[in-house]
């Protein structure tokens, strides 16, 4: 490998002083940078695998590809839940091809061999050739991924053993989290359904996307007619136009370390936890107030409306969004190459959410988010157009300059909802792991 | 008012209007052809059971009421849909129809289908099954509910749903 941490050419450039920041166009469109991701940021950080909900009883399991390697989340015989590399310990073939599902063990297709859901090799399919003890270290059991952690329910891989903890990494993006999970008096679930589609652009366009309070007003002008059209008569009549007035006053950026970014906003798209809006009926009403009412009391005021009230859109280096906004998506991003990234998107409620408050969220986040929303779409053709327009130009530098501060610390600053100081944190700390600055290890 | 029951024929011709006002970009009129109460959803690809979950409790990929219906026409005619400007050429093959149920007033009726939506020099497939529940009210056919059940396993393929199956 070259010496990564002298690039042939920087990969940002940040100038405190003139308050310029920019990112090199060959970040998105190289796909040597590329691969050195894959070396340096994918088999680094913590990386989003699933979530605790999706696997509630023994032998259940899903199959995933994360950081570009094929993964089994189980939930083993003996009640924990595991991972393991997709990859039978004989040939290499996949064990498992179902995308999910409940099994006490996985064996592979090509020769027989049979692994128990704790990936432990329970038989070869034969009774001689092999030595008696080949397998007496375990060699041959399905092979564990390094490290597997878990903050509130949400599980993370990392595929480098001697990783700071999760806990660690994740740092200001905890308390987020909490406040996302606080929603819940029991706990949080991921509900049935997933939306699972590609887009033709570098990832880290989604990334800067998901949580641009910049974009909101050119890109989603549809849905804020959309929304306008349905708070007519109501008493959220000229809420919109109060948003498009008064949007960038309202909220703020902050930058939580290690790269991870939240954007708090103020939209009036109804949040099932617990803004309520007239067009939900006054039959919910009650239970929304009731809800608020729950976490005041366990949280004051102050943190009640936080959880109630303010959009969160939440970055988790460096590839996995949660989004608190009109309904809760989380949203994993992996990149295929340097411009084609593969996007899958749950829904997350609480699990003791009433039937008319889960309809709604769910309706909430299909009339914006997903692949066939009133927003997502015209978010994907944004990155595809910058895509594109950036491998069809000379201009090397994008400028990120909205919000840059003379002085601070890029990584833990503050900055106004439609600023960029969300991105410049999380390339400052892209632009470290990648010139190998932060190995991210205890 | 007529007291025929709903015919396969008649089923079929008014599928056929529908995909032409689709593949024409008439938006406006194609939400015309919703009842007051309508549902139009497209169930997510790799659902548990796309054919009776309900997009109450499980995530749609579309899960359109009337209001979101119009919305939808309304919003796709803009320039400001951005993922549909310039707007996709498609063509919708509906096949196989099949009548399932049949009264005067409401007919059940499945059908096959496939949408080749080409976007600059690109061109998706989006292939499945429909069903659909019709109504006569006032004399004219009516879709109370249109769900469509694609063959796929993701958007793996097509990247994103932005026109209307």
């Amino acid at each position: 490998m070259n010496d990564v941490s002298s690039p042939k050419r920087p990969h940002i450039d940040v100038d405190h002083e003139a308050r310029r920041f920019r990112i090199n166009r060959e970040n998105y469109k190289s796909q040597e940078i590329f691969e050195r991701e894959k070396e340096l940021i994918f088999s680094r950080c913590w990386l989003y695998l699933g979530h605790a909900s999706e696997l509630p009883k023994k032998g259940d399991y899903v199959t995933r590809i994360v950081g570009g390697r094929q993964l089994i989340f189980a939930h083993g015989r003996s009640g924990e839940l595991k991972a393991f590399f997709n990859s039978c310990t004989h040939r290499g073939a996949t064990v498992c091809r179902e995308r999910k599902g409940n099994k006490k063990s996985f064996t592979c297709c090509y020769h027989g061999w049979v692994f128990s859901n704790e990936g432990k090799l329970l038989s070869m399919n034969t009774d001689h050739g092999f030595p008696d003890d080949i397998n007496a270290d375990g060699n041959l059991n399905l092979r564990v991924v390094p490290r597997l952690e878990e903050y509130r329910g949400f599980y993370f891989v990392n595929y480098n053993p001697t990783a700071i903890s999760l806990y660690d990494f994740l740092a200001g993006a905890r308390d987020c989290i909490d406040a996302i999970c606080d929603q819940s008096d029991s706990e949080m679930v991921i509900l049935p359904g997933e939306h699972t589609y590609t887009i033709k652009a570098n990832y880290k366009y989604l990334i800067e996307n998901s949580s641009d309070g910049y974009h909101l007003l050119p890109v989603h002008a549809t849905y804020f007619d959309y929304l306008n059209d349905r708070f007519k008569g109501t008493k959220d009549e000229g809420a919109v136009d109060k948003l498009v007035k008064g949007y960038y006053k309202m909220g703020q950026v902050r930058c939580l370390g290690n790269g991870h970014t939240i954007l708090e906003s103020m939209v009036p798209t109804g949040r099932p936890v617990a803004s309520w809006i007239e067009p939900w009926g006054l039959e919910v009403k009650e239970e929304i107030d009731a809800i608020r009412d729950r976490l005041e009391n366990k949280f004051g005021k102050e943190r009640m409306e936080y959880i109630s009230e303010t959009q969160k859109n939440l970055i988790i280096f460096p590839n996995l969004v949660i989004n608190d906004i009109q309904s809760i998506t989380v949203r994993y991003i992996e990149p295929e190459s340097h411009n084609f990234m593969r996007v899958t998107g749950w829904a997350l409620g609480p699990a003791e959410e009433s039937a008319k408050l889960k309809a709604i969220r769910l309706d909430n986040f299909v009339s914006f988010l997903g692949p066939a929303g009133f927003g997502s779409p015209d978010d994907i053709e944004m990155l595809e157009i910058c895509q594109k327009g950036v491998e069809g130009s000379p201009i090397e530098w994008t400028e990120l300059s909205k919000g840059m501060s003379e002085s601070e610390d890029l990584l833990t600053r503050t900055g106004g909802p439609d600023d960029e100081v969300q991105f410049q944190a999380f390339w400052a700390q892209w632009d470290r792991v990648m010139r190998n600055l932060d190995k991210l290890e205890a | 008012m007529s007291k025929k029951t709903i015919s396969a024929q008649e089923a079929e011709q008014f599928l056929y209007l529908e995909a032409e006002l689709l593949d024409d970009w008439r938006l406006p009129e194609w939400a015309e052809l919703y009842s007051d109460d309508a549902s139009y959803e497209v169930a997510c690809p790799n659902a548990d059971d796309p054919k009776t979950d309900s997009p109450a409790t499980s995530l749609f990929l579309v899960s359109d009421r009337k209001d979101r219906i119009i919305g939808r026409a309304v919003r796709l005619m803009k320039k400001t849909a951005h993922a549909e400007y310039p707007h996709s050429k498609t063509r919708h093959l509906v096949t196989n129809v099949r009548l399932l149920e049949s009264s005067a007033d409401v007919a059940k009726v499945k059908a096959n289908f496939c949408v080749y939506r080409t976007k600059e020099d690109n061109t998706v497939m989006y292939m499945g099954e429909f069903n659909y529940t019709l109504v006569r009210q006032d004399g004219e056919l009516k879709v109370r509910l249109k769900r469509a059940i694609l063959d796929l396993n993701s958007l793996y393929e097509q990247g994103r749903l932005t026109i209307i199956l």
